[in-house]
């Protein structure tokens, strides 16, 4: 244990709060109170984990995030007290690896945090894998397209690999929330969605008519070897 | 207060569409057409009787001049004179005394009336109108002066006869013009005049169906007029309380949105409290460690109304977005028992069951129904599939008490519960949201009940296309 986290919430009691369950559970916790202070102590410090409040003063969590994606493929997980699917979605989209609604239970934000945690540790296997004009290197957490590497967040690296472990099967959304959010059958498969969208704008040539990560409708996604 | 109908005949088929069009016409057209009727006849009497009582005037005077010229007349010069007549195309007949009878024409041979020959030996000058070989003539007659002969010449009056047919003619054909001319005027006229009627009812239509910014165009300084500037204001009126009324359900909308909305926040913080108190329960003392259970567990109660406020102020809005994906309903059920733990409670029956439809959905509304009955018969809950021509139903059995009939049309009210002492954990939305849902997958739920069997709530669900779903 031991990860360093850092939590931007602007309402004092949760932030408060959380803090001391995130404590309880074993991990070290820094605290901003906006978006600026915790984009500053990001820069400034570095951290494994990023909880990201949407409602912030100054600077709202959207913004953070995709100020954060500029230069750090840490795990993000939103907190957003709005379930509107599009706020769900515009959280998703710049960037962050997974959300959770307000309220939560502390027991399931440290699941998730665990959970994306484990999925930025490296894998244990080191083959390269080759799929079309990519080269994924699991040892080195790195993809390459015909050479240069792609900045991939943890998430979409382990989404990616998934897929193309297993070229020309078709992968349901529920199995690949398993296979990495390592989530059970939740329903949400908006992460699923979201992230195979910004992968396929990450390695397709052209992201609308994607030619590597086919969409099979009504079932989910496959990696088609091209 | 019961609504008074606006027309005793109630349904609109009823009337003759555009009978009051075709009455107006009609009326019209009577009036032009009986009074150009009665003109025509009686301009053709005038001229007829005029016609033929100048024939007659000139007839007498030319027949008296002829009985003077008779008078010379032998019986034996009697041919040639009447003879002389042919020429001007009139029969002349002289009879002698004793009978005798010369002839103009002796293969015409007219009739000599008997009426007219009584009139003649009383030495009278008569007139009678009659027809010979089928001609129309007038034929006068008198004692010749200083004889007893007497001369009957017929006048022929063919021309006249003719003339009065042509007028005839031609004052029917003009009559028929303007029976013509009398219903094309008068249609369009009764179209003109009742064409603000048809303009109001489309109107009234219109309005209706929802465009309540209908107007009439007003202005005309007709009756018509002052109508059109009444039925504006009452679409004005009528337009200004929906738009209250729809305004302030928006508020209301609004205002539980935000009610929810508001409360979460420090909510969020309850709950993480509660969560991390429900950890510490066993360290604390006897005296706080009750009250702490309390909190935790009311944490909960106001977290579940909450989420369900939100929920269905979400569904109000309108604005929830619906997912077609290919849905095992047997396998949704199958995993909401099995994360429930309700494996000992609930049994599923029926076959198998796919719909494209939205997961979370469907089974946010299995969950809801299933845990409802869970928590009303506590056991044998039956969860059945099956179809229904174009849908697919699945039924959740309880054996549990059953609701009375006075309550089962309420029950998918917001916050109406059967029974207050039964209320139980449930915030009084949990069916309503079921409903709603159902409805914005274009089904619906029903219920049965009956206190004997317990109640049985259907949840109806249209097939969709099979296999083929659209998604992003």
């Amino acid at each position: 244990m031991d990860e360093r986290l850092l939590l931007v919430e602007d309402d004092a009691s949760i932030r408060e709060i959380v803090a001391i369950g995130l404590k309880a559970a074993g991990f070290r916790v820094a605290t901003a109170v906006d978006g600026r202070e915790g984009l500053a102590r990001f820069r400034a410090d570095g951290f494994d984990a990023v909880i990201l409040d949407v409602m912030l003063p100054s600077l709202d969590g959207y913004e953070v995030c995709r100020e954060i994606r500029k230069f750090s493929r840490v795990p993000i997980v939103m907190l957003t007290a709005r379930t509107d699917l599009i706020d769900v979605v515009v959280g998703l989209e710049s960037g962050a690896d997974d959300y959770v609604k307000k309220p939560f239970e502390l027991p399931e934000l440290v699941a998730r945090l665990r959970a994306m945690l484990r999925r930025a540790a490296a894998p244990a296997e080191a083959e390269p894998i080759v799929a079309g004009q990519l080269e994924i290197d699991p040892a080195g957490f790195a993809v390459r397209k015909d050479g240069i590497e792609l900045a991939l967040t943890a998430t979409e690296f382990r989404l990616l690999l998934e897929l193309a472990r297993r070229p020309g099967q078709v992968f349901t959304r529920e199995l690949l929330l398993q296979r990495v959010w390592d989530y059970e059958y939740l329903g949400d498969t908006h992460l699923v969605d979201v992230a195979i969208g910004r992968l396929r704008a990450k390695v397709e040539d052209d992201p609308s008519h994607p030619a590597l990560i086919k969409t099979i409708r009504g079932v989910g996604y496959r990696l088609d070897r091209a | 207060m019961a609504r008074q109908p606006i027309r005793p005949g109630g349904r609109r088929g009823r009337i003759w569409p555009g009978s009051l069009r075709r009455r107006l016409v009609v009326a019209f057209v009577l009036v032009a057409t009986v009074s150009a009727g009665a003109l025509a006849v009686a301009s053709y009497l005038l001229v007829r009787e005029a016609r033929l009582d100048g024939s007659l005037t000139a007839s007498a005077a030319e027949a008296r001049e002829d009985l003077n010229l008779a008078t010379t007349i032998t019986y034996q010069a009697a041919g040639d004179f009447v003879r002389a007549y042919e020429q001007r195309g009139t029969h002349a007949v002289l009879i002698f005394p004793g009978g005798r009878k010369v002839t103009s024409d002796d293969q015409v041979n007219p009739p000599i009336p008997a009426v007219l020959q009584g009139f003649v030996r009383r030495g009278q000058l008569g007139y009678q109108r009659m027809d010979v070989a089928g001609l129309p003539y007038l034929v006068m007659a008198g004692k010749v002066p200083g004889s007893n002969a007497q001369l009957y010449l017929f006048f022929p009056e063919q021309s006249i006869q003719r003339n009065l047919a042509q007028l005839r003619n031609t004052l029917a054909a003009a009559w028929l013009g303007v029976l013509l001319v009398a219903a094309l005027v008068g249609r369009v006229l009764a179209r003109r005049t009742l064409s603000p009627v048809a303009r109001a009812s489309e109107a009234a239509r219109q309005i209706a169906a929802g465009r309540l910014d209908t107007r009439l165009p007003a202005g005309a300084a007709d009756e018509f007029g002052a109508w059109a500037a009444a039925f504006n204001e009452m679409a004005d009126a009528l337009e200004a309380k929906i738009a209250a009324l729809s305004a302030a359900q928006a508020r209301e909308l609004r205002f539980t949105a935000n009610v929810a909305h508001e409360l979460r926040t420090p909510l969020t913080a309850l709950v993480a409290e509660a969560s991390l108190l429900s950890g510490q329960v066993s360290h604390l003392p006897d005296p706080a460690r009750r009250p702490v259970e309390l909190v935790i567990a009311d944490v909960r109660r106001l977290r579940t109304l909450v989420d369900e406020l939100m929920e269905i102020s979400r569904l109000d809005a309108g604005s929830e977005p619906v997912l077609q994906r290919l849905v095992d309903v047997q396998a949704v059920v199958a995993a909401l028992i099995s994360a429930r733990g309700w494996q000992d409670r609930v049994t599923v029956d029926g076959g198998p069951l796919t719909l494209t439809t939205d997961p979370r959905r469907v089974e946010r509304i299995l969950a809801n129904l299933v845990g409802n009955a869970v928590e009303h018969s506590g056991r044998d809950v039956v969860v059945r599939t099956g179809t229904d021509g174009a849908n697919g139903c699945v039924d959740v059995a309880d054996g549990g008490p059953g609701i009375p009939p006075e309550h089962l049309p309420h029950v998918f009210e917001r916050f109406y519960k059967a029974d207050s002492a039964r209320a139980g954990q449930g915030s009084g939305l949990g069916l309503a949201i079921a409903f709603e849902n159902a409805r914005l997958l274009g089904g619906t739920i029903s219920v049965s009940s009956d206190t004997e069997r317990g109640s049985v709530f259907r949840l109806t669900l249209p097939l969709g296309p099979g296999g083929d779903v659209s998604e992003r």
